[in-house]
């Protein structure tokens, strides 16, 4: 797992401190993880994460669904 | 019937929605990130809406947010990301709440025969709730 994937994991456990760890493939939506409201916060922490600007007119739900996701594609990783 | 089974544009039928935003969780966004994050949710008119003579008012803050994710809720997409700066909650002469669809949303709302979308928001010590209801235009 990246560095930036960590803060990313990190952020949200610190949010939902009844769970110890979040699998790669969880879906965070569905789990409630981060809901609408915590998602602008979600976005900003990714943009500051990843160094770059998120376009929010092309951004989807499915893109930010679990971390494997996220970290493939925020953070440049491929995911087998 | 259950709701499920009832078509989005049957006669008659509005999709409403609902949201409830904590004054406490907006409180730590402003306290972590500082009052223009909240730009990101909210236009900079809806901003300046939000303040009076003692400042920033964090229970109107969480109205507009309510009422934008009521508004939201109404038009029924699944997997679509809030646009939030193309839902704007305009204050009316009289004091309630108008909602102006730009952009994302009001492409959302013509696609399903909305056209308009009324909001009214309540708040209380350290919750702010809004309510939405479609104005449906004529069945296609």
């Amino acid at each position: 797992m990246s560095a930036e994937l960590q803060q990313v994991k990190t952020w949200i456990l610190k949010r939902h401190p009844e769970r110890q760890d979040i699998a790669g493939d969880l879906d965070l939506i569905e789990n409630r993880l981060i809901d609408s409201l915590s998602f602008v916060e979600f976005v900003f922490l990714l943009e500051q994460a990843s160094g770059r600007t998120i376009d929010m007119e092309s951004l989807e739900v499915d893109h930010l669904r679990t971390l494997n996701i996220i970290e493939a594609r925020f953070f440049g990783v491929t995911v087998h | 019937m259950a709701a499920g089974s009832v078509p989005a544009r049957a006669p008659g039928w509005a999709n409403l929605g609902m949201d409830i935003v904590s004054a406490a969780r907006v409180r730590q966004m402003v306290d972590e990130h500082g009052e223009s994050f909240l730009l990101r949710m909210l236009t900079e008119q809806e901003l300046a809406d939000c303040r009076t003579d003692e400042g920033l008012n964090l229970l109107t803050v969480c109205g507009r947010i309510a009422a934008k994710e009521a508004a939201f809720k109404t038009l029924r997409v699944a997997d679509r990301i809030l646009p939030w700066l193309d839902i704007e909650v305009h204050r009316a002469d009289g004091g309630w709440p108008l909602i102006e669809l730009h952009g994302r949303a009001a492409q959302l709302a013509q696609d399903a025969g909305i056209e308009g979308i009324t909001v009214s928001i309540s708040h209380d010590v350290d919750y702010a709730v809004a309510v939405g209801a479609p104005v449906l235009g004529p069945a296609i």
